[in-house]
């Protein structure tokens, strides 16, 4: 699956859905079911992430 | 083979339990001579055919095997479990019963479950590696009935450290 869904964290961070092939459920469902109640998330291209993650905790939601 | 109940017929197929002159009893499934699915022999040695246990079987009670234990024991089941790549683009290689990671940051990972578990009060193991890069460790950090919380850790820097193996077994 190439998607993932991103949420702002309570500290500023951004945290990433990374969601399990197999488990039968599609991206919106995982959405629906993995984001914490009352986050606004995007669904985005697994090629928008960034792969250096040096400075991971750096990264902002936006 | 002589069946003594049958559940549908011949040619639609159904569900037979039959028994032949060697005392053995068995359930055919199938139309026509039916495939065995379960027979059990005089000696109450049970066999399943390939398939019957595993994708279709389900129990309600305890399941007990031995299988080197020593007795026959209530044997508890792995309820969850994550193989997935912590570095670059993280990503899932394998799991059962899990929707999602959820990576909150450096080494900080979220194991999502499809299914959620009785309570809070399951049990977890966790992986992570490899040696060659780091000795890592993890850590718990919280958890609830459908999700598990953890970190993993370089324990020469003794910070938080991205692991390119991480797994994780739920056992409940």
């Amino acid at each position: 699956m190439n998607k993932r869904i991103i949420y702002p964290t309570d500290d500023g961070g951004v945290a990433i859905i990374v969601p399990a092939v197999d488990c039968g459920l599609t991206i919106e469902q995982i959405a629906a079911k993995d984001v914490p109640a009352g986050k606004s998330y995007k669904i985005v291209d697994v090629a928008d992430i960034p792969t250096e993650r040096l400075f991971r905790n750096a990264w902002e939601y936006a | 083979m002589a069946n003594i109940i049958t559940a549908g017929n011949s040619t639609n197929g159904g569900t037979a339990i039959s028994t032949d002159t060697s005392g053995t009893l068995n359930i055919v499934t199938g139309s026509g001579a039916g495939a065995t699915a379960i027979s059990i022999d005089t000696s109450q040695a049970t066999t399943f055919a390939a398939g019957v246990s595993g994708t279709t079987g389900s129990f309600s009670g305890n399941m007990s095997f031995n299988s080197g234990y020593g007795s026959a024991a209530v044997a508890y089941g792995c309820r969850a479990w994550v193989n997935f790549n912590g570095t670059g683009t993280v990503a899932i290689r394998a799991s059962g019963n899990v929707t999602s990671i959820t990576d909150n940051g450096t080494g900080d990972y979220t194991v999502n479950f499809t299914t959620a578990m009785p309570d809070a009060n399951y049990s977890a193991t966790h992986g992570q590696g490899p040696r060659s890069v780091a000795p890592f460790c993890s850590v718990y950090v919280s958890n609830t009935s459908s999700t598990y919380s953890f970190q993993t850790i370089n324990t020469i820097t003794g910070a938080v450290a991205d692991a390119s193996i991480v797994f994780v077994a739920i056992v409940r």
